[in-house]
């Protein structure tokens, strides 16, 4: 089919009208809904606080006039700052997604158009803002060690690294969606995502170094060397001129230049495939027919024990569900790599100085494991979205429903978390510490369980229809940080007997064989005491809870 | 009924009655409030006042007994889209506490009938808006309820299936079951329906059997006079 004709020249849109489209969404979004005015002020006002605090920070090697300092926060600062805008939304919070790149596929836009537009709305925002202001410290600093021409620099070099910031962000997360989506990249995406995570420990090392010994003077090589890569160039440019290196600002606005152009190429690339990827999901893949019957092939082959009734129906389509849903995949992958990473990191680096590591110290970190994969479950029915309508119209009692979205979470989750604590206990060279971790963990994560089941049913809120796993609406970033939040705190307090358990005994070899078998007791009890309440509630509240996680069409 | 929302009435108090062994269609243009009536009346959405009554039991305050003999294609929502045809169909049967053997022959059938049996163990999600549809509707009529309740059935639906899914419901109604569905297409209400409703703005407007509404007219000039339609001058959009 052709259609040809002679075209009229199109006046292509400028950014500006995508900047008042975002606005305009963003303010709709709030309109008559008190509470999500509540809660973007609160966003704003925490983001705020934090830019403030760092503000000062920045700034404050400008007010001792010490231009080592000055370097050491440049470089360390932004470097933070560019690391954290590209890989904490894979991680946390998800990418903003307001204009959603897909509303924009029928259009007739140049892809420069289109991308040009969507960073400057991009620039739109709470994090956006909080990053301006923290790095506008740089400025202060350079203005005051270097003068007026610094100070100039600096806020180039300001800009430049919000830029950067922005499509450095959008570029990873569009890149992450395209791959997670396709399921023969799936497993390279997971070891990717790996290696992106595993770049968090070394930050880390760093923080920590530079915590414990205040020698500022040995960490000043290593930054002088990140002020020259990708990550802090932009942000350096201004201290450099007041160091007497105005040579270097030049090569700077370069290397931040050709970061940008890099990844905007990869950007629309990956951009143009997710426009694609929301009109068709692809060809239909061909699908060999299977002698089985049907309910033979709605249970997994892989969990048998599972009754053919209601309850394995639902256990079944969850367990199914956790890993054919790009989303809910995203989240366990993500935790997988938390999961390991994050306690050897802690007990590591805690132990590396006094030579062996606490048991309060292994409780604390596998509580915190324990808590942070219970999590998961804290938006489980916003993950069903209106497809939860077909379990309202069946009438399912709540408590069979909760206990078998529990059963099929588990079965992800718990081989993982033995994983963990093989992989740290083996770490840490302490395997008569296993039975603690086990405990430890069981405890954690069954309060987890028990705390995200009535999170799930009081806080559940929509999530857009997007293939993009990482995609959450603007204004429920700010609910979700604070529900998942909410969920860590109540979760680790009722864990908390476990860790004072072990803080009262010690490593007394008792607790070491008695603490597995007594956590798992305590978290399974704990889970299993919250189906029933909160499934009592679910009876009552499906039809709200249905509502509140439909998307507005 | 009634039900609101914010300030907005979606539906100001209708009061339908549905004769068992009917075959109902409910008409009103896009907003009238169909679905918000079709979904308070399968529960769920809770009305803010009013209730409904299956075959004698109260969906509100017995929903057990009355969604067993409910069947629902409720429409604009997703189904679990990320499950092959034959696991939803597995799924729902269960879900309805209906026996694994049973599940298993009236799936193939019905997969079978709607010409779905070809798609194997394709997920949902990658089907077409017509097989989706198809698919939706075995999942309704899988445990063989007294009462189907369809929004916007043949939306989207090419004409070989229509008439396939025309056949069956109609295989339905014959063999005792009621059907309810909600349309805008005036030829299928006028073609299935032995009772018809016209809704507009949140109230009943018409109501009655197929021939008491429509009298002597067509049913589609019956509804633009209700609805309250303008005609067209051929003045406007000269342009296009």
């Amino acid at each position: 089919m052709a259609l040809t004709q002679q075209q009229p020249t199109l006046r292509q849109p400028s950014a500006a009208l995508f900047v008042r489209l975002k606005l305009r969404v963003l303010a709709n979004n709030m309109r008559g809904k008190s509470w999500r005015i509540a809660l973007f002020v609160l966003g704003l006002a925490v983001g705020l606080w934090w830019a403030a605090s760092a503000f000062f920070l920045l700034a404050a090697p400008g007010f001792t006039d010490n231009v080592d300092a000055a370097v050491l926060a440049s470089a360390l600062g932004g470097g933070l700052l560019v690391l954290g805008w590209a890989l904490l939304p894979l991680v946390f919070f998800g990418v903003d997604e307001t204009l959603d790149p897909a509303r924009f596929a029928l259009l007739p836009l140049r892809r420069r158009t289109l991308v040009t537009g969507l960073v400057a709305a991009a620039m739109i925002g709470v994090p956006a803002l909080a990053a301006v202001v923290a790095t506008s410290g740089l400025v202060i600093a350079a203005a005051l060690l270097g003068g007026w021409v610094a100070a100039v620099v600096q806020a180039v070099g300001t800009v430049a690294g919000l830029i950067l910031c922005i499509v450095a962000s959008r570029a990873v997360t569009s890149a992450f969606a395209t791959m997670l989506r396709s399921r023969r990249v799936r497993d390279m995406a997971a070891i990717l995502l790996a290696c992106v995570a595993a770049l968090i420990g070394p930050v880390q090392i760093g923080v920590v170094a530079l915590l414990e010994n205040a020698d500022w003077q040995r960490l000043l090589g290593p930054a002088r060397v990140i002020g020259w890569t990708p990550l802090a160039a932009p942000y350096t440019m201004g201290i450099d001129v007041a160091a007497g290196r105005a040579w270097a600002v030049p090569l700077k606005l370069l290397i931040t230049a050709a970061t940008v152009a890099a990844l905007l190429w990869w950007w629309s690339r990956t951009l143009e495939s997710a426009m694609l990827g929301a009109e068709s999901a692809g060809p239909a893949k061909a699908a060999a027919a299977t002698s089985d019957s049907a309910v033979d092939q709605l249970f997994p082959r892989s969990m048998p024990w599972l009754p053919r009734n209601r309850y394995g129906a639902l256990a079944a389509r969850e367990a199914r569900y956790w890993w054919r849903d790009a989303r809910r995949r995203a989240g366990l992958i993500t935790f997988a790599v938390i999961g390991v990473v994050m306690p050897v990191m802690v007990n590591v680096s805690s132990g590396g100085l006094s030579g062996s590591t606490s048991p309060v110290m292994i409780s604390l970190t596998m509580v915190f494991v324990g808590v942070i994969g219970a999590a998961s479950l804290a938006n489980q029915f916003g993950y069903d979205g209106s497809a939860y309508a077909a379990n309202v119209v069946a009438g399912v009692p709540g408590a069979v429903e909760l206990r078998a979205r529990l059963m099929a979470f588990t079965t992800y989750l718990g081989p993982l978390l033995l994983v963990i604590a093989a992989i740290v206990a083996a770490f840490l060279r302490e395997p008569a510490d296993i039975g603690l971790m086990l405990g430890s963990l069981g405890a954690a994560y069954g309060s987890g369980l028990a705390i995200n089941l009535f999170v799930s049913l009081h806080g559940a809120y929509a999530l857009p229809e997007t293939s993009n796993p990482f995609a959450i609406n603007a204004g429920s970033g700010v609910a979700k940080s604070l529900l998942s939040i909410l969920g860590l705190i109540g979760a680790t307090a009722v864990a908390i007997p476990i860790v004072v358990v072990t803080a009262l005994v010690g490593g007394a070899p008792v607790w070491l064989w008695l603490a597995a078998p007594a956590g798992i007791a305590y978290g399974v009890a704990a889970a299993w005491l919250a189906t029933y309440v909160v499934g009592d509630m679910l009876d009552r509240q499906m039809p709200e809870l249905l509502q509140a996680v439909s998307p507005n069409r | 009924m009634v039900k609101r929302f914010d300030a907005k009435v979606a539906v100001a108090g209708v009061n339908l009655d549905v004769p068992a062994g009917s075959f109902y269609g409910l008409l009103g243009p896009n907003g009238a409030g169909k679905t918000t009536t079709l979904s308070m009346a399968v529960g769920l959405l809770r009305p803010d006042a009013g209730t409904a009554w299956v075959l004698g039991h109260d969906v509100w305050s017995d929903p057990v007994r009355a969604k067993a003999l409910l069947g629902v294609l409720p429409d604009g929502v997703r189904l679990f889209d990320r499950l092959s045809g034959a696991e939803l169909l597995a799924y729902h049967g269960l879900l309805r506490g209906m026996d694994p053997a049973v599940v298993d022959q009236r799936a193939r059938e019905l997969l079978d009938v709607l010409a779905l049996a070809d798609a194997g163990r394709t997920l949902v999600v990658d089907y077409s808006a017509g097989m989706k549809k198809k698919i939706g509707l075995a999942c309704a009529l899988l445990h063989a309820p007294r009462l189907v309740v369809l929004d916007e059935p043949f939306e989207a639906v090419d004409p070989v299936s229509a008439a396939r899914i025309r056949d069956i419901l109609h295989r339905y109604v014959t063999g005792g079951g009621t059907v309810i569905f909600s349309s805008h297409v005036m030829e299928v209400v006028e073609r299935l329906c032995t009772h018809v409703a016209i809704m507009a703005e949140g109230t009943i407007k018409r109501v009655g059997t197929l021939d008491e509404v429509r009298g002597e007219r067509s049913l589609e000039d019956v509804f633009v006079e209700v609805v309250g339609g303008r005609t067209a001058t051929g003045e406007e959009l000269a342009w296009l």
